[in-house]
């Protein structure tokens, strides 16, 4: 026997080995595994919904805010076009602020209720400008009054209903999505008139508790460029206990290099709670203008310079004043991935726009040179860079975490990519109802499931050692073997076992038996040409190989394709297919080979039974 | 034991069959295909949605006893799912749904407005599961005056509540349907253990939406492409079309039988049809390679009698691996629930077919390829 033989025996009993280990603490119930098994692989297989159940969420979507939202759009709209018509804005380019502003001097546009809105113009001659053709192009919009110079309108009583609908399917195929970037937990997530109930496997409360942060997180994602003109931060007279003033010396703009700007501060337990409380007095009582938004983020020790800098690792807030309107949003998202930052090492997330939103981008960047830009997720300013040129290609970066470890900020920015990528939620969700849930199949239907399994291998297996014989009962080896390693890969990547799932274990090994039925067959031709046992076993491999190679790569890439372009079941189908093939091409071509090199090496058997 | 023996001097003509062949397979995925769209799949609660209800029992029943009886009394596969630590709540899931066909829909909405007279009804709106309808006024109203209007036109309402803001005037009426009729047949069969009204009783929308189905024909459209090229690439231009041809009849012939038995069409469905697409042309590449081969080795034959002795000879090892891979399935007939039985059921239709086509499909639409396509150009 030669020496690679036995490298090769070696190594197909470490593996065997190596998976048991791997799986044993997922079959305790049956076969006890000591501690020290338990502590060193905590990887489990975990049963699914239908088997054991799980928790079941229920999240009511705030429908009221998607009306506004489209009224909000419509006004903005209004607005474009309507200075495009006055000569105040170019037609087909982004106006920028001064344009806006400009226009908004001739047109005011306020909000009314949740779905109306007011249009205030300077005279008869920019009213005449708005004319019935524009108001029903939208479709969804139509007039309700008009008193001299002011316009009434409002969103259609028969969209409302459309609108609210498209919300809540939105809603769920976000979250739908969240909850499949998650991995393999298969997840239900179904809608319910305006509610959303997501039910997933498991009794893991910190599993939970992640799932619940990815849901709940809107993600909506915003551009806005900070108002550095204003002096709205330093006339704030009544700061209360806790809240600080202090000034920073920014680029406002080609024209000024260097202005000194006022922002607010606190720092401690509590210290963003006393900020947005303050932040809301001032909402209350109108002082904050409503075309702007006065809003937090982190106090990272980097942009501090002056004393005010916060201790590492202590808690500390600031305020950016923005122009309310933001430029993009997270729809304008292609892909996003963790990065880290070459000298410092801080992660951050990349994120490349779709070509409209390139587009928007750069147009963006050319209008606000030299001013800053607030990155906004989910009303937080996550940072805020100085603009220095225009910014073409549709690639942008958002630096995370100022005060925190490391491994919390790497956590988060994970959970940004998911939400990022999945998509903002179109409105607002508020969890209403939150209960555990038992199994949705009952345990009569998990037995059968499993004796149906059980029945549908050892059929297999009889069949293979009656029909090949010798070369049968090696298949039948190397097939246990397989099932060993697809339960072990199982609970390495913590896959939720399912009813269906128990289904496709069964018929994967059926499949599988494929690559063995290829090299019995082969065998046997090359015996019955008269070869010798050894000469037909090193013949029939050669031959079979590339036939179980084309079409099982062949198979590899179907699931591949299938995984970059499936969702949820389609993409957990993917995975066990891909799963699979490696598992029995290992089982089925390499430990077959080297137990039939046993055979005609080793114990130098002369006819080989193959039926 | 030996079931086909492989005489290398007798070839069968498995080729003779080629014209048949092609021409039934092409109608049958031809008639699949039109019965998608036209009577179209039998969405099962995946991709419909069905009706949930919440309920307290007021004493003990197993969820096993519970389901039995909910299956005794005609439903269709119910989720039966016992609720947090209370013992006796339930959650029934079941996929019917108080389906109101349009035309009395449009009846009751006809008999409202003319029961409200001079109040304008701003908006009318049936759910999709035809368990409620909203109603939108133009000045406020008592629900109890609204659930009269209502019933003047023979709706049958359980409860009028407000909805939304007051100055909205929007009203929601819940009908009595299929979840009232669950509870009266459970409380038929079970007694007093059955509370008179269940905690809740709602339309539930689909797991899969819209969105699902574009992505997984997506996935299979770009599967297929790939595959092309791969075996474009590793075999030959010409054997690219037959593979993936037959990998597309298979999945038409199992969506075929689905739309002819109308058999519900689940999420399990669509595991089973990519499992097929998956067997299909694993089994189909193995003669491939065999072609492959014997072309090597025999220059001087042409591809007609080629297709023939590489099918021959593969034949044993192509019904064997078809006969294995059904075994490995077969328990699962008799111990499996209703919805694995179906996907048992999809993966058998599938797997007969793949095999069919692997020989009557694949080489033989390579060889056509190449005679009457390729050799013109």
């Amino acid at each position: 026997m030669d020496k690679g033989w036995y490298v090769r025996f070696l190594f197909v009993l470490a593996t065997v080995v190596g998976s048991w280990l791997i799986l044993w603490p997922s079959v305790d119930k049956w076969v006890p595994a000591p501690p020290r098994v338990k502590t060193m692989f905590q990887n489990r297989i975990s049963p699914g919904l239908d088997i054991r159940g799980g928790l079941r969420l229920m999240y009511e979507v705030e429908v009221d805010e998607a009306v506004r939202d489209r009224r909000d759009l419509r006004a903005d709209q209004l607005l474009r076009t309507l200075g495009e018509r006055y000569g105040l804005i170019k037609k087909g380019v982004v106006p920028t602020r001064e344009q806006l502003q400009k226009t908004a001097q001739r047109l005011q546009i306020t909000p009314v209720g949740e779905r109306g809105m007011k249009l205030k113009f300077r005279d008869n001659a920019d009213l005449a400008k708005l004319d019935r053709q524009l108001i029903a192009d939208y479709g969804d919009v139509r007039e309700k009054g008009r008193e001299g110079t002011v316009v009434d309108l409002d969103i259609r009583t028969d969209f409302l209903d459309q609108i609210r609908e498209t919300a809540v399917e939105q809603a769920r195929e976000t979250i739908s999505n969240r909850v499949d970037a998650l991995g393999l937990r298969e997840a239900s997530v179904t809608a319910q008139n305006a509610d959303i109930i997501v039910e997933v496997p498991g009794a893991d409360e910190a599993a939970f508790q992640r799932m619940r942060d990815l849901i709940s997180k809107t993600a909506r994602l915003e551009f806005q460029i900070v108002d550095d003109d204003s002096t709205f931060v330093e006339e704030l007279t009544d700061l209360p206990e806790g809240i600080t003033r202090h000034t920073e010396t920014v680029s406002a703009g080609t024209s000024k290099p260097a202005v000194t700007m006022s922002y607010i501060a606190a720092r401690g337990q509590g210290a963003r709670q006393k900020l947005s409380d303050y932040i809301d007095t001032l909402k209350a009582s109108g002082k904050l203008p409503t075309d702007h938004e006065f809003l937090i983020g982190e106090y990272s020790r980097a942009d501090a310079g002056d004393k005010a800098a916060p201790k590492a690792r202590e808690e500390a807030w600031r305020t950016w004043y923005l122009h309310g309107r933001a430029e993009i949003t997270g729809q304008a998202i292609k892909d996003a991935f963790v990065a880290n930052e070459p000298d410092t090492g801080k992660p951050y997330v990349a994120i490349n726009f779709n070509d409209d939103g390139a587009e928007v981008f750069r147009q963006l960047t050319a209008a606000n040179i030299k001013r800053r830009m607030a990155i906004v997720l989910d009303d937080r300013v996550a940072s805020d860079p100085v603009i220095q040129t225009e910014i073409g290609g549709g690639h942008c970066q958002i630096t995370l975490g100022g005060f925190r470890p490391y491994n919390e900020v790497i956590n988060e920015a994970k959970d940004l990519v998911v939400v990022l990528k999945a998509g903002a939620l179109p409105v607002p969700i508020r969890p209403s109802n939150e209960q555990m849930i038992g199994p949705t199949l009952g345990l009569d239907g998990v037995a059968q499931g499993v004796r149906g399994a059980v029945v549908g291998i050892a059929l297999v297996l009889l069949f293979m050692a009656v029909y090949y014989q010798v070369a049968g009962l090696i298949a039948d080896l190397v097939m246990l073997i397989n099932l060993l390693l697809m339960l072990a890969a199982m609970a390495f990547f913590e896959a939720t076992l399912t009813l269906p799932g128990i289904v496709a274990l069964a018929l994967n090994i059926g499949m599988a038996v494929d690559a063995n039925v290829l090299i019995s067959e082969r065998i046997r031709e090359e015996l019955r040409a008269g070869k010798s046992a050894r000469s037909a076993v090193d013949q029939g491999f050669g031959r079979a190989f590339w036939s179980i190679f084309d079409s099982q790569l062949t198979t590899l890439l179907a699931a591949i394709v299938l995984f970059q372009f499936g969702t949820g079941p389609v993409k957990g189908f993917a995975v066990t297919l891909v799963i699979g093939i490696c598992t029995s091409l290992f089982s089925g071509v390499f430990c077959s080979r080297v137990i039939f090199d046993w055979l005609v090496r080793g114990a130098r058997v002369n006819s080989l039974k193959v039926g | 034991m030996e079931f086909f023996k492989s005489q290398s001097h007798k070839v069968i003509d498995f080729m003779r069959y080629q014209r048949v062949c092609g021409i039934t397979s092409g109608l049958l995925v031809l008639a699949s295909i039109i019965g998608l769209f036209y009577p179209g799949p039998n969405y099962g609660i995946d991709f419909r949605g069905g009706t949930e209800l919440e309920i307290e029992l007021r004493s003990k029943v197993t969820s096993e006893q519970l389901r039995k009886t909910v299956e005794d009394l005609g439903y269709h596969r119910p989720d039966v799912i016992a609720v947090g630590a209370s013992a006796n709540r339930y959650i029934l899931r079941i996929q019917e749904v108080s389906s109101l066909p349009a035309k009395q829909v449009d009846k009751i909405e006809a008999g409202f407005k003319r029961a409200l007279g001079t109040v304008a009804v701003d908006g009318f709106k049936v759910s999709p599961g035809g368990d409620k309808i909203a109603v939108r006024l133009s000045e406020s109203m008592e629900p109890d005056a609204v659930r009269a209007a209502l019933e003047t036109s023979g709706a049958r309402i359980r409860t009028v509540t407000v909805f939304g803001a007051p100055q909205d005037h929007r009203f929601e009426a819940m009908l009595v349907g299929v979840g009232d009729e669950l509870v009266r047949g459970l409380k038929s069969k079970l007694g007093n253990a059955i509370p008179e009204t269940p905690l809740r009783v709602e339309w539930v929308g689909p797991k899969a939406g819209q969105q699902l189905r574009t992505a997984a024909l997506q996935a299979l459209l770009y599967a297929m492409a790939f595959i092309m090229v791969y075996v474009a690439f590793r075999f030959d231009l010409r054997f690219a079309p037959g593979g993936v041809i037959a990998l597309f009849h298979d999945a038409a012939i199992v969506a075929g039988m689905y739309v002819l038995l109308q058999k519900e069409f689940t999420l399990g469905t669509v595991a089973a049809i990519l499992t097929v697409v998956g067997y299909s042309i694993n089994d189909t590449i193995v003669i491939f390679d065999r072609i492959r081969e014997n072309m090597a080795r025999m220059r001087d034959v042409g591809l007609y009698e080629l297709i023939n002795i590489s099918t021959t000879q593969t034949i044993s090892r192509t019904i064997i691996t078809s006969a294995v891979t059904q075994l490995s399935i077969l328990g699962f007939f008799i111990w499996g629930t209703p919805v694995i039985q179906d996907v048992v059921f999809a993966l058998t239709i599938g797997f007969i077919s793949g095999t069919y086509s692997t020989i009557y499909i694949a080489a033989p639409f390579t060889e056509w390829m190449d005679r009457r396509v390729l050799r013109r150009v």
